[in-house]
C-alpha cells in the first residue's frame, strides 16, 4: 500500500506547512482583521489536511470512525468561532484599517 | 517509515503554538488574545491526534474529540462575555446590557 | 517522545512566567486556559487519559468561563472608553519588603522538594510501595468481601478507602455551593437594589443584574 503511505505523507507536511504559515501570518500582519484572515484560514486548512493525513495512516474502523468526526468537528466549528469572533470586533466598534484610508489622508496631507 | 512524517508534524504544531502563544502576549487588543486562544486549542487537537498515533494507543482520541468541542463553547463564551459583560444579557431581552470589555 | 516533550515543557514554563507578569486581567484568565491546555497534553503523554479528561473539561472549560464571570461582577470604570483599567487591580507592595527575599523563599522551597523527589522509586517501577503492600490483598479479598462484586476499582473506591471519597465528595459540594455563590442574580434583593441604583454612586457592576432581574420581575408580574 505504498500510494496510501505517500499520500499520508503529502497531507502531514502540507498540513503542516500550513499551520507554520498561518503562525507567521498571526504574528507578522499589521492589524487585527488581516491577521484574523491569516489566522482562521489556515488553522482551518492545516487541521484538516493533518487529521486527513492521519486518517490514511490509521489501522481499524474506530479510529478512523473517531478521525473523521474530529474533522468534521474541526471544519464546522472553527469558522465559525472566526465569524463569532469577527462580528463581536466589529459590533464593539473596531474596524480594519483599509489601504484608501491611508492614501487619502496622504493625499489630502491630513 | 511513518515516524519521520509524524515526528515533522508534531515539531511544525509545536513552532506554531509558539507563535501563537507569541501573539497572545503581544496583542494589543484583546481580540488579537482570542484569536490566538483558539488557534492555540486548535493546534493542541492535532497534537493530541499526533500524539496518540505516536503512542500506538489509538483509545485516546475521544480526548481531540472533547477539546475541540471544549475550545469552541470556550471562545464563544469568552466572546459573549466580553460584549455583554455577564450572564445577565442573555436572559433580558429588552436590555442590551453594558457593552464594554477588556478592550485595552 | 522526547522532541514532543521537550517543547511542551518550555511553554508550560513560558505561559506560567506570562500568567505572573501580565497585568490585564482578561488575558491572565486567557493563559490559564492555555496553560491548562497544555498540561492536558502533558497528562496524555504521561498515559493518563482519565485526568486529562477531567483536566479539559474543567480547566479549559469550567474554570474559564466562571473566572470571567468573576470579572463581570467586578464594576467596570468608565472612564477613557471603558474596559477594566490596571489602576483597580495594582496591588501595593508592602512597604519594606523586597522581591528578593519571596524570590529566595520560593526557590529554597522548590529546592527542597526537589531533593525530596529523588528519592522516590522510578516512574512505573513495579516494587514500589504503592504497588506492593495494597494490590495483592485486595484482589483477592475483594469477592468473598464484596459479596461477589466483580469491580474490583469500586471495591477499593467505596468500601477499601472509603474515607477517601467522603473527603472528596465533601470536596466537590464545597465547590458547587462556592460556584452558585458566583453564578446566582440577586433575586431576593432586587428591591433593595433599585433602592441603592439611585442613592449609591458604585461602579456599573451590580446595575446590569438590577435592571436585568427588575425588567424581568415586571415582565412577569404583569402576565
Amino acid at each position: 500500500m505504498i500510494v496510501v503511505e505517500v499520500l499520508a505523507w503529502i497531507c502531514l507536511v502540507a498540513g503542516s506547512f500550513f499551520s507554520i504559515v498561518g503562525g507567521f501570518g498571526i504574528v507578522r500582519m499589521p492589524e487585527f482583521f488581516s491577521r484574523m484572515h491569516a489566522g482562521g484560514i489556515t488553522d482551518t486548512l492545516g487541521a484538516g489536511l493533518v487529521v486527513l493525513g492521519l486518517l490514511f495512516h490509521s489501522d481499524g474502523v474506530l479510529p478512523a470512525i473517531k478521525l473523521l468526526m474530529i474533522l468534521f468537528f474541526l471544519l464546522v466549528t472553527s469558522p465559525t468561532a472566526c465569524h463569532a469572533l469577527a462580528k463581536s470586533a466589529l459590533s464593539q466598534g473596531m474596524r480594519p484599517e483599509l489601504e484608501n484610508d491611508a492614501v487619502k489622508s496622504k493625499a489630502t496631507g491630513s | 517509515m511513518m515516524h519521520p512524517a509524524m515526528s515533522i508534524t508534531a515539531v511544525a504544531i509545536l513552532i506554531t503554538m509558539s507563535l501563537a502563544m507569541i501573539r497572545a502576549m503581544l496583542g494589543p487588543t484583546v481580540f488579537d488574545r482570542v484569536l490566538a486562544l483558539n488557534m492555540f486549542g486548535t493546534k493542541t487537537v492535532l497534537l493530541i491526534c499526533l500524539v496518540c498515533f505516536m503512542m500506538d494507543r489509538t483509545d485516546f482520541l475521544d480526548l481531540a474529540l472533547l477539546y475541540s468541542l471544549i475550545n469552541f463553547i470556550g471562545m464563544v463564551a469568552l466572546l459573549r462575555f466580553s460584549q455583554y459583560g455577564g450572564f445577565d444579557a442573555i436572559d433580558a431581552s429588552s436590555d442590551e446590557g453594558s457593552t464594554t470589555g477588556g478592550t485595552s | 517522545m522526547e522532541i514532543i516533550v521537550i517543547p511542551i515543557l518550555a511553554l508550560l514554563a513560558v505561559t506560567a512566567v506570562t500568567i505572573a507578569r501580565i497585568r490585564n486581567l482578561w488575558a491572565a484568565v486567557m493563559f490559564t486556559g492555555i496553560y491548562s491546555f497544555l498540561s492536558a497534553s502533558w497528562m496524555l503523554i504521561l498515559d493518563a487519559p482519565d485526568v486529562a479528561f477531567t483536566e479539559a473539561a474543567v480547566g479549559a472549560g469550567i474554570a474559564t468561563i466562571l473566572m470571567l464571570a468573576t470579572l463581570s461582577l467586578v464594576p467596570k470604570n468608565k472612564h477613557k472608553g471603558g474596559g477594566i483599567q490596571n489602576s483597580d487591580f495594582e496591588t501595593k507592595r508592602l512597604r519594606g519588603r523586597s522581591v528578593v527575599g519571596s524570590l529566595i523563599v520560593a526557590l529554597g522551597t522548590g529546592a527542597m522538594l526537589v531533593y525530596g523527589t529523588l528519592d522516590m522509586p522510578h516512574f512505573g517501577d513495579s516494587h514500589a510501595p504503592i504497588q506492593e503492600y495494597p494490590r495483592p490483598s485486595f484482589v483477592e479479598r475483594s469477592q468473598g468481601d464484596m459479596h461477589g462484586l466483580p469491580n474490583v476499582v469500586t471495591a477499593v473506591l467505596a468500601s477499601y478507602r472509603g474515607y477517601d471519597t467522603l473527603g472528596e465528595t465533601a470536596v466537590i459540594f464545597t465547590a458547587g455551593i462556592a460556584v452558585l455563590l458566583i453564578l446566582r442574580r440577586n433575586t431576593d434583593d432586587n428591591d433593595r437594589d433599585a433602592n441603592l441604583e439611585t442613592t449609591s454612586s458604585n461602579g456599573g457592576g451590580s446595575k446590569p443584574i438590577a435592571v436585568a432581574t427588575t425588567s424581568k420581575n415586571s415582565e412577569e408580574a404583569a402576565s
